[in-house]
């Protein structure tokens, strides 16, 4: 195989030899040297994605590299962009926290970088076994990520229990993925398509095998019953690492559940529908009705992003054209407003640790209408009230299910999200309701920190740009989604 | 179908009171009080003052919707910019420009803290009210009936009464829950008017997907009936609760209880003509089969609240609940009326929705007067006012003759176009309606007797303030109105004729008794062969 | 000029007088000269006017053909499929007309109207300034409505002018509002009136739906077309619809009890709004719209009925009551029930004389009790009157002649009204109307019996108020003293019309061979529906004669029995003595047959209780659901909250709390806590796996 097939691979490459630079660096340069290194690891995640635009793009349709491991199409750079984006914003929410931390900032930038890097690998994988190794290598950058602060127990105790139950899945997962290779000889994910195309096949094993896969997958996105990690691993882990992996490696992990299940396995959609009717919609309930009693606000966001995968797998479910774009729109949305939200609960600190209890919000809108304000955007956002881009995201994957005539989840979901509101509003209660001088109010104060406003006021911008005039986004989402077909 | 002249007018009319939010927002010193009021009261006034000339500019004879904008939004859904009002929308926006400048005039004291958060809520929320009485395109409309809640559930619940967190978010949940619901109903009429809805086997017109109103319009012969069912079903849901129609009306009082003096004018001037305005310009002329079906319980619900309502206001020993209690007894009538389904009922009901707009909205700003002098809105707080405050208790009475329908002021040509109405439906309709009247007095004379006759027994009234010129001049344009409808309501109705027309037409279609007008009706309307149509709805 | 074709400026200037009174003078508290000059324009403009127009009209146009004049377009209530299954325009114009009907009413009304501003500026001199303002522009918003009301061309225009009434009866009553029981005698009366309405209102749909208008003159046509009684049934329902809001207006039975209330309200109120004008409202929409009735036997017999028991039970009532006002009050009302007993036997035209004569000499009446009272200072129980006629003495002499009036001495006017009335009635007993002779014999006996009774309650009043020696004791006597010109002048007026009045427009021609002499006879005929049967009178000569004799027969054993117990001995022992031999009797009159009691018990009650009942079913069940929702999903919420704890948080608590123990234990903790959510997983897959074989294999 000839050189310039690893040009569309350059990206990754760049992004690996990026990661070891920082890791180097970080032993030298420190915890002063944060902020410096941030800017290298932003940088050079910059620096990917104008690679990813300039290499990285599909010529002509949709081309495999690399011996039909990775496939070069709209959707891959959909996510990566994405996911470099969401990884360069936590970044830098998380300089001058680590700065306040007494840990060094290089192996967390490194391992973002990594991490990152897996992700990428899971939005363009085209064969079970190169998913499979991007997903590893994107959790096992994440498992240590949640127990960076070593020395604090939520922080390693939550490190431990991701890890477990996640190689748990990833045992499910690599299982199911060994019987549909028993089944049907194949790990390359277009060769498993035509097959089944050609003739679909009822074969008990292959049939589990897609189930088991579905399970694994089920368990990345946090989805219900699998989602008994996911409040541990986000109030545990640092909140910047809670936001990066309330985001990126959900975005992969559905980036990569399009991959199988509307691509390769589409055929056997009949199969597998019923399990995610049912995940999506107990997702939604469980996560949205377990948020409203959380006093704990990364424990409430956390069951928030529960939900919202919950929302998200609808566009699975309706298994249409719309469905893959309204997912994909979703996830870019989801991704700068969940980054917003948690923003905010970086920067609110109290009792030196960050400001977790929804008591820490009380009277914020007094003494910072500003950063009021854009919390309230966020909130807005996740509870889909328009004119926010969390209203355009949830408008078409209901559209979606709509048209795929699932009428009954759609209605589930519609419910789910008004009863969403209530515990987003418990925060906007804190700050516009309370004027933090009650008594047991104990209202943390805000830091100054540029960067990290920085990033917040970005995500304001575009959740409520995206949720004005949707019309570019819908369009490249709609473009990338073509990749699979539909 | 559209008539574009004068466009800009109408987004100006919109979106005059946000632009001037943000400047607001940004230019304006919290602390700067007397800035704030000038600069809001300013907006709200220039809003109403260009809002007038659609009053003059409307055509009725024109095209069905005039001062219209379209543009694209969301091309790749068929999501579209689309303004564009009817008489109907006209009276509506109209109504809310003069009720939203009075609300701004009559927060001058009453607002004392937050006043910047306080200004800004209002102007943003009077742009989210007007923009769903101009929107032509679903989702547009969808996107200003949900960004209205936010800005009132912050009046309430910031500058609220004690129970203000509860009625808050009650007000916020219950109708938000409406709203969703409705969404759903929205998206089924899309994919029905395109490629229908895959596993539940409906089979869609295959139009290209639109979200335009007026489109929708032309094929709503062609919807089965059952699938009409389930759509009238979530827009009732939606429309009813904001109505608020018996039994869903329990936020009200809560939310009228709590919110500050404006809030309440706004609520009840405004925000719950949306339910109405919904029915008439979606659920009628969209769900033509359903409506006809649904008349009998509409028409029972209605009759309910009408009664009930006046029955429970006159068990309330706090103004504000009892002024609330009335609202739902007055939407009980413009119900009716418009679910009599014939032209004198749905004029009657477009009318009161004006009325009610005009005399609650002055109840409330009568009681949040005496309100803010005593903070207390118990009636047995009071008594003997007459005495004391004697123009306020004039403007009391003028306002309390029109609620309870006294010719020659508003209510009377509303209540009573409603009843003609609703007896040429069904005299039962009328007989219990009626009794509304009686109750009406009842409840309202009672009030007043127990607020402003007798001696002043309560040493706290013995040296209240009389109305001050600014609240006087809050009070005068409603009463203004009030007789203006009441003595000559020509104009109005002349206004209204053309929708009422035009939605009777629509709703002709599924009546068994015009069967043949129907069929042409769906002839002249349907794209696809008429037959379809006509078999759908024939029996 | 034509004056009848601007026959709406005649409401139109007492509703300016009382816009400036209201708003100006009232507002600034202007002289009371300016406020009473300006009331005084505003009806005197309005009598005026109303007089030319009306005598213009009579020799200018032909008085048999109503004459429409519609002064703008009002309510525009789009298009309507009537029963008939044509389409009717609901186009409700503000229109007024000129006939008969109305001029007549339009004659006394404007001028009993302007006679009693007259007399209120001497009653009202002690108010403060702007009290008086504020009772002379309600009384001229009255004046606006009574005649909008009797000017009206069609139910809607006649509605207006019957809901404004009400309104200005609603405040005049509670003029005195400082006083509780005023303002609710005020709320009574409009709640009792809405009642009433409530009839009206449906009525007036009924006819629209069933003649697609509302217009008197095509009503009229439309039932004089009819001569195959397809309208019966129609007309039946209008009828006793229509009749619903005349016992509401009119104070009849079941609906009378607000109008001895409404003598809280200052004395000249009484007299215009409570004796002649307003409450006659209901005799004249009965008569303004004869063609119903005369359509159905069955509307008819209804309005007989109640009219000739209210006449007498409101008299027997008047027998023993103590408060001069109160007596009057019920003598209105029992008059009330003889128009509407006249009505009901087909006599509209008599009822409506009855309604001109009674005017003059019951507004005489309670003028020359306000007179009374006023010399009295403001007491009101005859019972410490006596012997005023040396300190009164004009207004004695008037009220003597109002009372001979009502008693029906001949030849005063309520004399031959009433006999007119008795006559019809007997006549509708005689020629057996519509098959129902008997009733209406029983009736015309009732009404006999109540003209004695009539007879004895006023003279019992005059003897007690008039005779005898003054009981009111030393110091009021001294303050005891004639009222003012204004006061007196309408007094003798009155009076003097009270005498002529009768003959002057309605000589009983037929006693003296000398029929059509009776000038309103011939003039409200054409306003009646007459299908031309029954020319010329049933009742022989003798027996009108014989008729004659009895009633005044009847009449004078009244006055004679008043004399014997209230002139002849001023203890009234033999009245006491009679109380005591019958102290049911006496308590049952006395108590009003405890009417208000029972409906306050039932109606009153009931509806507040059932008001309080549905606000705890809206707190507790309409608004407890609602909140029953919110609280299971929080509890719901709480609890898989729990199941999440149990597994997660415990461990963490406990972590947290058990920081210092051992690494290794804390570790083995940990992992064993780890597995447990392995078993969640591994069930949920399981439970998964399950749904999924069900349905897919």
């Amino acid at each position: 195989m000839s050189l310039e097939q690893f040009v569309p691979f350059l990206p990754e490459i760049f992004l690996a030899g990026a990661g070891f630079v920082v890791l180097l660096l970080g032993i030298p340069m420190g915890r002063q040297g944060v902020r410096a290194l941030s800017l290298i690891g932003a940088g050079s995640l910059a620096v990917t994605g104008v690679l990813v635009w300039l290499v990285g793009r599909p010529t002509e349709g949709p081309q495999t590299i690399l011996g039909d491991m990775l496939v070069v199409d709209n959707m891959a750079v959909f996510f990566k962009l994405l996911m470099l984006g969401a990884a360069a914003i936590s970044i830098f929410m998380a300089a001058g926290f680590l700065e306040r931390s007494r840990y060094g900032g290089g192996e967390y930038i490194a391992l973002i970088l990594f991490a990152t890097l897996g992700t990428m690998i899971m939005a363009s994988g085209a064969n079970l076994a190169s998913l499979y190794v991007g997903l590893e290598l994107m959790a096992l950058s994440v498992y240590v990520l949640v127990g960076y602060f070593k020395l604090e127990i939520k922080s390693n105790e939550g490190a431990v229990k991701y890890f477990v139950l996640g190689a748990t899945s990833s045992a499910v997962l690599l299982y199911g993925i060994s019987l549909v290779y028993g089944a049907l000889g194949t790990l390359d994910l277009a060769t498993i398509r035509s097959t089944l195309t050609a003739v679909p096949s009822a074969n008990p094993m292959l049939v589990l095998g897609i189930v088991l896969v579905g399970f694994g997958m089920l368990f990345k996105v946090a989805a219900v019953p699998f989602h008994v990690w996911t409040p541990d691993a986000y109030e545990g882990a640092p909140t910047p690492v809670t936001a990066f992996i309330s985001v990126a490696p959900k975005a992969a992990a559905f980036a990569m559940f399009m991959r199988l299940f509307l691509g390769a396995f589409a055929p056997e959609v009949e199969y597998w529908r019923v399990i995610l009717w049912v995940a999506s919609a107990a997702t939604m309930i469980y996560g949205n009705v377990v948020a409203l009693t959380q006093d704990n606000v990364k424990r409430m966001l956390a069951y928030s992003s529960i939900a919202h995968a919950g929302y998200a797998l609808m566009g699975l479910v309706a298994a249409n054209a719309m469905g893959a774009w309204s997912l994909l729109m979703y996830m870019l949305v989801y991704a700068f407003m969940n980054l917003g939200a948690f923003g905010f609960v970086i920067l609110l600190e109290s009792k030196g640790y960050a400001g977790e209890e929804i008591g820490d919000f009380a009277g914020l809108s007094r003494r910072h209408p500003a950063a009021a304000l854009g919390m309230l955007v966020f909130m807005l956002a996740l509870a889909g009230i328009p004119p926010t881009a969390g209203f355009m995201g949830k408008l078409y994957l209901f559209a979606a299910a709509i048209e795929g005539g699932y009428v009954v989840l759609t209605l589930i979901a519609v419910i789910m999200s008004a009863v969403s509101l209530y515990y987003y509003f418990r925060i906007v209660v804190q700050m516009y309701l309370r004027d933090g001088t009650e008594e047991g109010a104990a209202p943390a104060e805000l830091l100054e920190d540029r960067w990290t406003e920085a990033m917040i006021a970005v995500c304001v911008v575009i959740t409520m740009v995206v949720g004005i005039y949707p019309a570019p986004v819908v369009g490249w989402a709609k473009a990338a989604a073509g990749a699979l077909g539909l | 179908m559209m008539d574009f002249q004068y466009g800009w007018l109408l987004n100006l009319i919109c979106y005059v009171p946000l632009a001037g939010a943000l400047l607001m927002m940004v230019f304006i010193n919290k602390d700067n009080s007397t800035a704030l009021k000038t600069w809001a009261t300013l907006v709200a006034g220039i809003d109403f003052v260009i809002s007038i000339p659609l009053w003059f500019l409307y055509k009725p004879d024109g095209a069905e919707f005039q001062f219209a904008t379209q543009a694209d939004w969301i091309p790749s859904v068929g999501v579209r910019y689309l303004f564009g009002v009817d008489g109907f929308a006209v009276l509506l926006i109209l109504l809310t420009t003069l009720l939203g400048f009075i609300a701004v005039y009559c927060s001058f004291t009453a607002i004392s803290e937050r006043q910047k958060e306080y200004y800004i809520f209002l102007l943003i929320l009077q742009t989210g009210m007007l923009g769903v009485f101009c929107s032509l395109d679903f989702i547009l409309f969808y996107v200003f009936w949900e960004v209205m809640l936010v800005p009132m559930y912050f009046l309430i619940g910031v500058w609220g009464g004690p129970r203000r967190l509860y009625a808050a978010i009650k007000f916020f949940l219950y109708t938000l829950v409406g709203s969703v619901l409705m969404l759903v109903g929205i998206l089924t009429l899309y994919w029905f008017n395109a490629d229908g809805l895959a596993a539940i086997g409906l089979k869609g017109l295959g139009n290209a997907p639109t979200f335009s109103v007026a489109h929708l319009y032309t094929i709503a012969a062609q919807i089965p009936p059952e699938v009409q069912f389930w759509v009238f079903l979530a827009f009732f849901v939606g429309f009813a609760i904001k109505v608020p129609m018996f039994p869903f009306h329990t936020w009200l009082p809560d939310a009228h209880v709590e919110a500050p003096t404006a809030g309440s004018v706004i609520l009840a001037a405004v925000l719950l003509k949306m339910g109405t305005y919904g029915f008439i310009r979606f659920s009628l002329p969209l769900l033509p089969d359903a409506t006809v079906k649904a008349v009998g319980w509409i028409g029972v619900l209605a009759i309910v609240a009408i009664i009930y309502g006046a029955l429970v206001a006159m068990a309330q020993k706090d103004m504000k609940k009892l002024v609330a209690y009335s609202s739902v007894s007055h939407m009980g009538f413009v119900m009716l009326g418009m679910f009599a389904l014939n032209d004198a009922g749905l004029r009657g009901s477009i009318l009161q929705m004006l009325n009610h707009g005009v005399s609650t909205g002055a109840l409330f700003l009568l009681v949040g007067i005496v309100y803010e002098r005593r903070h207390n809105r118990m009636i047995s707080e009071y008594g003997g006012l007459a005495k004391v405050m004697p123009l306020y208790a004039m403007f009391f009475l003028i306002i309390t003759m029109s609620s309870i329908g006294l010719p020659t002021l508003n209510g009377f040509i509303g209540e009573f176009t409603i009843l003609i109405g609703a007896y040429a439906h069904s005299w039962v309709w009328a007989l219990c309606a009626a009794s509304g009247i009686v109750l009406g007095a009842a409840y309202m004379l009672w009030l007043y007797q127990r607020v402003f006759f007798g001696e002043v027994s309560n040493e706290k009234n013995k040296d209240l303030a009389d109305l001050n010129r600014r609240e006087q001049w809050t009070l005068i344009p409603l009463i203004v109105v009030a007789f203006w409808v009441g003595l000559y309501p020509k104009p109005f109705f002349d206004r209204m004729a053309p929708t009422v027309d035009r939605v009777l037409e629509r709703v002709a279609v599924a009546m068994p008794a015009d069967a043949e007008t129907a069929a042409d009706h769906v002839a002249e309307l349907a794209t696809q062969p008429a037959d379809e149509g006509a078999g759908e709805h024939g029996e | 000029m034509k004056l009848y074709d601007l026959i709406w400026l005649v409401p139109l200037f007492p509703l300016i007088g009382a816009a400036f009174n209201g708003l100006v003078s009232n507002r600034l508290g202007l002289k009371k000269s300016v406020t009473h000059t300006v009331a005084l324009l505003g009806s005197g403009a309005a009598w005026l006017w109303g007089w030319g127009a009306v005598i213009q009209w009579y020799f200018t146009e032909d008085y048999h053909q109503p004459y429409v004049v519609k002064a703008f377009t009002w309510i525009t209530g789009g298009d309507l499929k009537i029963l008939d299954g044509s389409v009717a325009p609901v186009d409700i114009a503000a229109s007024f007309q000129v006939d008969p009907l109305s001029a007549v009413m339009l004659g006394f009304v404007t001028f009993v109207g302007f006679l009693i501003h007259l007399y209120s500026v001497g009653y009202m001199h002690g108010e403060s300034d702007r009290a008086y303002a504020r009772y002379f522009s309600y009384l001229n918003l009255f004046m606006f409505a009574m005649l909008t009301l009797i000017t009206g061309s069609n139910l809607p225009v006649l509605f207006v002018g019957w809901e404004g009434v009400g309104l200005c009866s609603y405040l005049l009553i509670g003029f005195y509002f400082e006083k509780g029981w005023c303002a609710s005698a005020g709320m009574k009366a409009f709640v009792v009136n809405r009642i009433g309405d409530f009839g009206f209102i449906l009525a007036i749909f009924a006819a629209f739906m069933v003649f697609g208008t509302l217009e008197f003159s095509e009503l009229f046509q439309a039932m004089q077309g009819d001569h195959h009684g397809q309208f019966a049934a129609a007309a039946t329902i209008i009828g006793l619809l229509l009749f619903v809001g005349a016992v509401g207006k009119s104070a009849q039975i079941p609906l009378f009890v607000w109008l001895p209330d409404a003598m809280a309200g200052p004395t000249p109120v009484s007299a215009l709004i409570h004796a002649a004008t307003m409450v006659t409202a209901g005799v004249y929409m009965v008569a303004r719209c004869n063609y119903f009735y005369q359509a159905s036997p069955t509307a008819m017999l209804v309005v007989a009925v109640v009219g000739g028991v209210t006449a007498v039970m409101a008299a027997t009532i008047g027998l023993v009551q103590n408060d001069i006002k109160k007596v009057l009050a019920y003598s209105t009302v029992s008059q009330l029930g003889y128009m509407f007993l006249a009505a009901g036997v087909g006599a509209y035209v008599a009822a409506i004389f009855h309604v001109v004569t009674h005017a003059f000499f019951k507004a005489c009446l309670f003028l020359g009790s306000g007179s009374v009272i006023h010399a009295c200072g403001g007491e009101q129980d005859m019972r410490k009157m006596g012997g005023l006629k040396k300190y009164v003495p004009t207004t004695f002499w008037t009220f003597v002649a109002a009372t001979v009036a009502i008693a029906g001495i001949p030849p005063l006017a309520g004399f031959v009204s009433k006999d007119a009335i008795l006559a019809k009635a007997f006549e509708a007993g005689f020629t057996d109307l519509n098959g129902f002779g008997n009733v209406y014999f029983l009736l015309w006996m009732l009404g006999l019996g109540g003209a004695g009774l009539t007879a004895f309650y006023m003279f019992r009043l005059v003897f007690m108020t008039f005779y005898g020696k003054f009981r009111g004791g030393e110091e009021a006597e001294h303050h005891l003293h004639e009222s003012p010109w204004t006061m007196t002048l309408p007094l003798q007026i009155l009076a003097v019309l009270s005498i002529v009045g009768g003959l002057l427009i309605g000589f009983p021609g037929q006693l003296f061979h000398l029929e059509g002499w009776s000038f309103i006879d011939r003039f409200l005929e054409p306003v009646v529906l007459s299908h031309g049967e029954h020319a010329g009178h049933a009742v022989s000569f003798g027996l009108e004669w014989a008729l004659v004799l009895l009633s005044v027969g009847v009449a004078v054993t009244g006055i004679v029995v008043a004399w014997r117990f209230y002139k002849d001995d001023l203890e009234f022992k033999r009245a006491t003595a009679l109380a005591e031999r019958f102290p049911l009797v006496y308590k049952l009159l006395l108590n009003k047959y405890w009417v208000d009691e029972i409906y306050g018990a039932t109606v009153i009650a009931g509806t507040i209780k059932l008001a309080r009942f549905l606000w705890e079913v809206d707190a507790r069940v309409v608004d407890g659901a609602v909140n029953g929702t919110a609280h299971t999903t929080v509890g719901s919420s709480f609890l898989s909250g729990i199941f999440d704890l149990r597994v997660v948080d415990g461990a963490v608590n406990l972590v947290g709390t058990t920081y210092d123990v051992a690494s290794r234990w804390f570790r083995r903790l940990q992992v064993g806590f780890t597995q447990g959510y392995a078993m969640v997983m591994v069930f949920g897959a399981a439970i998964l796996l399950g749904v999924f074989y069900l349905i897919k294999l």
